[in-house]
């Protein structure tokens, strides 16, 4: 009889609140959408909130006409060759702290630790003079080499493996299964979840990324996403943009990542839930 | 009686161990550990990345940077920037998770939607923000004129571009901390209610004195992570203002940028790295004590 703990007129005004708040949280992405949708004269009309005659065009020539759709290849590209390879590594240095007995496994865990702490601004200078010294800058593999690992995926794992039951560990050795085995037929398949949605934090991340990308790579067809939207957005001018079309671009690299986003949540949010350390 | 027998087994057996830990360690120890310490190494030179040689200078970039002007500047817009959009980040996270903690039906639809704008690219909802703020045919505008109120220039002044910047970044950020919330409200024994019903507490009260008290890991963590997340704010900034205008927006980080990336200031831009650096180590270093000190359960 839980009903009578909650009143329905309590419920309606929280319904009424959430309404609005989600109507203000909503309103960039509907507006991207149909800003995308309208001619030149709508757009510069606010009480046109609708769009009279869809400008379909719009979207077409940026699937069409413009780099956008090579920039969303390149950042599916580069974002899953990292994350396959920041997975594998991430899965055997946290296999080996977790289950390897040897001598410094603590200090490479708190150095693991430690370099969750350093902001990676404080390592751009570096990194670019070493990757230019390797000659790597303005290529996919300086961006994907300087991308090795994530040490956020490494805490979501470590969280994993230390609930997997020893004995299961255990078992598998005795029965004379190798390290590499038991990580990928008794481990992994425990801990699959884990990994889910380490895949998928770290390719919207990977996917997004802007700032150390656009510092490295300087040819447009090369670009990830964030930084040729940028350009694109730019080489209209700062006059005369044409919002419509920009708008389009940003609906069309947006979508997909608020499909995933609707779709898969509740497997998103488990592994954001298990983040480091939190206690409470 | 060290025999080649058990001799040959450890050999074998640390070979093993390197082989899993070297995958990860090794980039981690040439793009993170290296950088970080060169970057230390490079903030006491007069480096200009163009010059073949340089100068050990000593903590000259130290002193010149903590005393610029500009140095102070950025300071202040960065603790208005963390304190603001850390602040409202924070609370409205609270705010939302105790409207949904509750599961009705379609209450997965809103967490959802409020969670969503956390995981698009900053760059291309920005680029959205800064349409919306146009200070002629922006909705942001359209909507204050229609409640009849004065428009603002938002993003072109400098009077209202931390403003923007601030709203852009709470929007993004607000259904993340919605999310640990609603765990950690979760995670309050119900117990607790229960007595404090038996003895007519309000439900003020009961917010006060339980939820508050258990769920304040959960707050600190996320005030924490909401401000080293300010700290590091750069893509929205850079699409929205460029830290413009006239510095109203250039936070440290942004700084860093300019001084390194645009004007090759090499020594000065690692000084101020290491400057970034040490706020983020204490911050965390503060999070992990007080996270250790303070469970109420």
């Amino acid at each position: 009889m839980r009903r009578n703990l909650y009143s329905r007129p309590l419920f309606a005004l929280k319904l009424a609140v959430l309404v609005a708040i989600g109507i203000v949280m909503a309103f960039p992405f509907v507006w991207m959408a149909l800003s995308a949708l309208k001619t030149k004269q709508e757009l510069l009309d606010f009480s046109v909130f609708f769009p009279k005659d869809a400008q379909w065009g719009n979207y077409a020539e940026v699937l069409l006409r413009s780099p956008i759709p090579r920039y969303i290849a390149n950042s599916v590209f580069v974002a899953a060759v990292t994350v396959a390879y920041q997975m594998f590594s991430g899965a055997l240095l946290v296999y080996a702290v977790v289950f390897m007995e040897f001598r410094f496994r603590r200090v490479i865990f708190a150095v693991v630790l430690g370099c969750y702490m350093v902001p990676g601004a404080a390592t751009y200078i570096p990194s670019y003079i070493l990757l230019s010294k390797m000659g790597l800058l303005d290529s996919y593999t300086g961006l994907i080499v300087s991308n090795l690992v994530s040490i956020f995926g490494v805490f979501l794992l470590r969280q994993a493996f230390m609930q997997v039951p020893p004995e299961l560990y255990d078992a598998a050795r005795m029965d004379g299964a190798g390290h590499w085995k038991t990580l990928w037929r008794v481990i992994f398949p425990l801990t699959r979840p884990m990994f889910i949605s380490f895949a998928l934090i770290a390719f919207i991340t990977c996917y997004n990324n802007y700032m150390w990308p656009s510092l490295i790579t300087n040819s447009p067809e090369l670009s990830l996403v964030s930084q040729g939207l940028r350009h694109f957005f730019i080489e209209g001018g700062a006059y005369g943009t044409n919002w419509a079309v920009v708008m389009a671009a940003s609906t069309l690299v947006t979508a997909p990542l608020l499909i995933m986003s609707l779709l898969i949540q509740k497997r998103f949010i488990a592994g954001i839930g298990a983040d480091t350390g939190v206690k409470g | 009686m060290c025999d080649i027998y058990t001799r040959r087994k450890k050999l074998k057996r640390a070979a093993i161990t390197l082989a899993f830990v070297l995958p990860a360690l090794a980039p981690l120890a040439l793009f993170w550990i290296y950088p970080a310490l060169s970057a230390g190494y490079i903030s006491l030179t007069d480096w200009d990345y163009m010059a073949p040689s340089y100068n050990i200078t000593g903590m000259t970039n130290y002193v010149k940077l903590l005393t610029s002007g500009e140095f102070i500047q950025a300071l202040q817009k960065t603790l208005t920037f963390c304190f603001f959009s850390a602040g409202f980040t924070v609370g409205g996270g609270l705010a939302l998770a105790s409207l949904l903690r509750r599961a009705f039906r379609g209450s997965g639809f809103f967490k959802a939607l409020f969670f969503s704008p956390w995981i698009t690219p900053t760059v291309a909802v920005s680029l959205v923000w800064v349409w919306i703020f146009d200070p002629q045919n922006g909705a942001a505008n359209a909507i204050l004129r229609f409640f009849d109120l004065p428009a603002l220039k938002w993003i072109a002044s400098s009077q209202t571009a931390m403003l923007s910047v601030i709203i852009v970044t709470v929007w993004k950020s607000v259904g993340y901390s919605m999310i640990f919330y609603i765990n950690a409200l979760d995670k309050v024994p119900k117990t607790l209610y229960e007595a404090a019903s038996l003895d007519n507490a309000s439900a003020w009260k009961k917010f006060t004195k339980i939820t508050l008290p258990c769920i304040s890991p959960t707050t600190f963590f996320l005030c924490v992570v909401s401000v080293i997340n300010g700290v590091q704010a750069y893509d929205q900034i850079q699409i929205l203002t460029q830290g413009g205008p006239s510095g109203s927006t250039r936070t440290l980080l942004y700084l860093y940028y300019q001084l390194g990336f645009e004007r090759f200031n090499m020594g000065r831009a690692s000084a101020l790295a290491i400057v970034l650096l040490l706020i983020t180590v204490a911050l965390s270093i503060a999070q992990n004590y007080v996270s250790k000190r303070f469970v109420y359960y």
